[in-house]
């Protein structure tokens, strides 16, 4: 029976694969405007040159030809040429991962761990000025446009306190006299960024765990086990929270499948050498194959990051499963 | 088990607040170090793909070219020595220098010369390939000479900016590659040599010891990217970076008022237009009424341009009128009598005495056989400032009775939209060089599907234009410029919006030595190297840049602190109960 859920989820993952891949494709090229047009930029080139042009790039065979080439070369790790940058794809996007996920990654993690635990609390405590206080925080900062956030931040600690840097991931052009030295440096400009996106995301958790946890709260068996007599942290873990967690793990699987994509304002505020920012760029430009290989890995990591929810709640919950 | 991992967790979080709050240590004999903000990145580190002005401003600190620009904007040798001229003005004769030495230690030859200008004008590649045009020969004698030959004089033959290229790193690069080729680890003779790029980052560049502009003030020249200008302007406030450019007006204010910060409103060569299709090709969609003088002339006198001016851009730049921005020796000023200055009460007038009357009472005046004046003005999406002044000029001809609807759309799309002539008119600018050849050509007919926006054709222009290159005498030159510039201001494919400005900041307090280029000009961007190379460091004042933080240590310790109670307290509620 496992073993069924399991492959029939993976075979649904790669069916979605295909269909964006396609998908993709076609949606980039019935955008308006032509990329030669894009790629040249020399309103004095001959002839020949655009020729040329056309070749290298491809644009000269059929559509289906040229989705034909792009999936065999999908298969071999290679995206093509960047338009604007006139080098591999592969390349460019791989240079911006590290910063990408690590920024991102950290901010997840860190509003991940401080929404479950102050959605924890108010829940259980609900009414209470804990529970108050707790609320209206994550309202406030959910609420709160980022990039106002982010300048406030930069205000407050890079300005008036000169305790982190403004922006970038490293000083620019600094050389570093050990690898310590170099991660310190990467480590206070991380502080602003970080702290901007886990505020804003943290109340999306405490409040998504605040309101699943009071539904099992008021379940019959929650009150049968406390007529038990269990003690109220035994409670919580071993009986509500298990059950609670179910849609965060669906949340936390998609909102971590999406820190691949970067986040365009932090990004842009910090001046962060991210993929939201490449997105954009690539999409003024449109610069296709760079496009292409963005939201191709973007998609995939979505779709495999809820394949892993999938599989995770097969785990957690038997009813899944059948 | 599971309280070990407790224990290890605080402390990671422990040790990483440690590591954030020592003290910055990476001191050594310091490297004098400029860092400037800019947000554009180079396109490309070869100059046969990049078309970018900071592309411009890196090669021209690479490279050299045979002649090069001071600080008055006047021709002064660069790797050329000396020139002369043959008699009949067809023959140009360069002497070289001959201790120049490419940075990677190989000497520098007339080769290299003939070797980088045949190959601009083979393939006609990048953004330099401009300047070469009507060159038929280039002979290189003697290591140290370089003859070029034309087929007419060639009067601007002594503002060619190209790059002089490494004919030894180049040659190994084949025809078909020339425009992928990345040049990722550019060689040049220039004042300063290429260290590394880091897209998304910054550029970075090192002074070169070898060369003939003698060393420089500047040890490393990095070029710092920011995403947003608000960061950008409390960077140079915090002393993070030594000058910026591309700031909004609102920041100039800001920083205007520090002490240490120079903050300027630079002129440049370069104007935003409302371009009209003037296109009588048959495939062209051209509206009919906008091909006639007069509702070009009734639009632009019902255009305020100052309150555009002062309302989108806070009042950073000038009213335009010509082709040829005022920097210039070429720039025509429209007499009194040609001059059309805003006037809703005149553009009316223009347009009653050509027969264009409101004759069903929409508000809207009719051609005589009923056709509305109803034109579509398109406007790139993604420039805010343009998308605002476009909704003004709506607003502004309403009260001549003229309609203008608007459509936007992204780059891509408005350049398909000009090329197959499938448009009324819309906003964007031009940046002009110093000679005016390269844009008074953007009107000639032979640029129409290539680089002309307003497909507009006038015979008289085009042989003007033919001419004007080859007249040697400046004076003699410019009444023919002029000319040109009339026949534009009469016809008015274009009409010039503004003349615009770019605000550059530069940190007084560090580096000394600044000078704007020309007098009104920027401290960057201004065509020449001039501020790279004699910029100098203020004595005894240290770069500010790697430990900006001197309360780091608490900052981390409070930073810290917060982070350990959130996660102690956390632990302790699942203990506790």
């Amino acid at each position: 029976m496992k073993r069924q859920y399991l492959a029939k989820k993976i075979i649904q993952s790669l069916v979605t694969i295909f269909f964006v891949l396609v998908f993709n494709y076609i949606l980039f090229r019935v955008m308006p405007g032509n990329p030669l047009a894009m790629i040249m930029r020399n309103p004095r080139a001959s002839q020949e040159a655009i020729e040329r042009t056309r070749e290298l790039f491809g644009l000269n065979q059929s559509w289906v030809v040229q989705f034909w080439i792009y999936l065999k070369h999908l298969f071999t790790g290679d995206l093509g040429i960047s338009f604007l940058y006139r080098q591999p794809v592969t390349e460019i996007i791989v240079a911006r991962i590290i910063p990408t996920v690590l920024m991102v990654g950290l901010a997840q993690i860190l509003a991940i761990i401080v929404g479950v635990f102050l959605g924890v609390i108010s829940a259980w405590k609900r009414g209470s000025r804990v529970d108050v206080a707790a609320l209206g925080f994550s309202l406030v900062t959910y609420s709160m446009p980022t990039f106002w956030l982010g300048i406030i931040l930069i205000f407050v600690f890079s300005v008036s306190l000169r305790w982190f840097p403004t922006s970038g991931m490293l000083t620019p052009g600094q050389s570093f006299s050990s690898t310590f030295a170099m991660v310190r440096d990467a480590a206070r400009h991380l502080v602003l960024p970080v702290l901007t996106l886990s505020l804003v995301l943290i109340g999306e958790y405490t409040l998504t765990m605040r309101n699943t946890l009071l539904d099992v709260l008021t379940e019959d068996y929650m009150t049968t086990a406390k007529a038990k007599g269990f003690d109220d942290n035994y409670l919580i873990k071993k009986h509500a929270l298990p059950n609670a967690m179910l849609p965060m793990i669906t949340l936390i699987a998609i909102n971590l499948g999406l820190v691949i994509g970067g986040t365009i304002q932090v990004e842009t505020i910090f001046s962060w050498p991210g993929l939201g920012r490449l997105m954009f760029d690539a999409l003024k430009a449109r610069d296709y194959p760079l496009l292409q290989g963005i939201f191709l890995l973007i998609t995939l990591s979505v779709i495999v990051a809820n394949l892993i929810a999938d599989v995770t709640y097969g785990y957690f919950d038997p009813r899944v499963r059948e | 088990m599971k309280r070990k991992w407790k224990v290890s967790m605080v402390m990671i979080l422990v040790l990483s607040m440690m590591m954030l709050s020592a003290s910055a240590t990476d001191a050594g004999a310091s490297p004098q170090t400029m860092r400037i903000g800019v947000t554009v990145e180079v396109d490309s580190l070869s100059p046969f793909i990049s078309y970018s002005q900071i592309g411009f401003e890196v090669f021209q600190l690479i490279y050299d070219s045979l002649v090069m620009l001071d600080e008055n904007l006047e021709t002064v040798p660069g790797l050329a020595r000396d020139w002369e001229i043959s008699d009949d003005e067809l023959e140009w004769t360069f002497q070289l220098r001959d201790d120049v030495q490419w940075h990677d230690g190989v000497p520098f030859t007339s080769a290299d010369v003939k070797f980088t200008y045949e190959l601009l004008l083979e393939n006609e590649l990048g953004m330099y390939s401009g300047y070469l045009g009507g060159i038929t020969e280039i002979l290189a004698p003697d290591a140290t000479t370089v003859v070029i030959r034309t087929e007419q004089p060639k009067a601007n033959m002594l503002m060619n900016a190209c790059p002089i290229l490494p004919a030894h790193i180049w040659s190994e690069v084949t025809p078909d590659e020339y425009d992928t080729w990345p040049n990722s680890s550019p060689v040049g003779t220039g004042p300063f040599k290429f260290q590394e790029f880091r897209p998304g980052e910054y550029l970075k560049l090192v002074a070169s010891d070898n060369t003939f502009h003698g060393r420089p003030g500047i040890d490393e020249l990095i070029f710092v990217l920011y995403a947003n200008t608000d960061t950008m302007a409390q960077s140079v406030v915090l002393g993070e970076i030594d000058a910026a450019t591309n700031f909004s007006p609102s920041q100039l204010d800001t920083l205007d008022n520090n002490a240490t910060i120079d903050a300027i409103a630079a002129v440049v060569m370069g104007f935003t237009q409302l371009s009209f299709n003037s296109w009588d090709d048959p495939s062209s969609t051209a509206h009919p009424l906008l091909q006639e003088f007069p509702v070009r002339h009734a639009i632009e006198y019902s255009i305020d341009k100052q309150r555009i001016l002062d309302m989108v851009y806070s009042g950073q730049g000038s009213v335009g009128t010509t082709l040829v921005p005022p920097e210039g020796f070429y720039h025509y000023e429209p007499s009194e009598s040609e001059l059309r200055v805003y006037d809703v009460l005149r553009a009316n007038q223009v347009l009653e005495e050509a027969g264009y009357m409101d004759l069903n009472g929409d508000g809207i005046r009719e051609a005589s056989d009923g056709t509305p004046l109803d034109f579509l003005l398109t406007l790139r999406a993604d420039n805010a400032d343009e998308v605002q002044a476009g909704q003004m000029i709506a607003g502004m001809v309403a009260e001549a009775g003229i309609k203008f609807n608007i459509e936007t759309v992204d780059d891509g799309a408005l350049i398909d939209k000009i090329y197959a002539g499938d448009f009324d008119m819309f906003i964007w600018g031009w940046g002009a060089d110093l000679d005016p050849t390269t844009i008074l050509n953007v009107m000639t007919t032979t640029q129409i599907g290539s680089m002309s926006d307003s497909n507009y054709s006038n015979k008289t222009y085009d042989r003007l234009f033919l001419e004007q290159q080859t007249i040697m005498d400046p004076d003699e030159r410019r009444e023919m410029v002029w000319e040109m510039q009339r026949i534009l201001y009469e016809e008015a494919p274009y009409i010039i919006l503004f003349y615009d400005n770019s605000l550059q900041a530069v940190n007084t307090s560090r580096w000394t030595g600044w000078t704007r280029i020309p007098e009104e000009g920027g401290y960057f961007f201004n065509l020449t190297n001039y501020n790279y190379l004699h910029v100098q460091p203020v004595a005894g004042v240290v770069d500010a840049a790697p430990d900006a933080g001197g309360g780091i240590g608490f900052a981390g310790m409070i930073i810290g602190g917060l982070i350990v109670a959130g996660v102690a307290s956390f632990l302790m509620f699942r203990r506790r109960k």
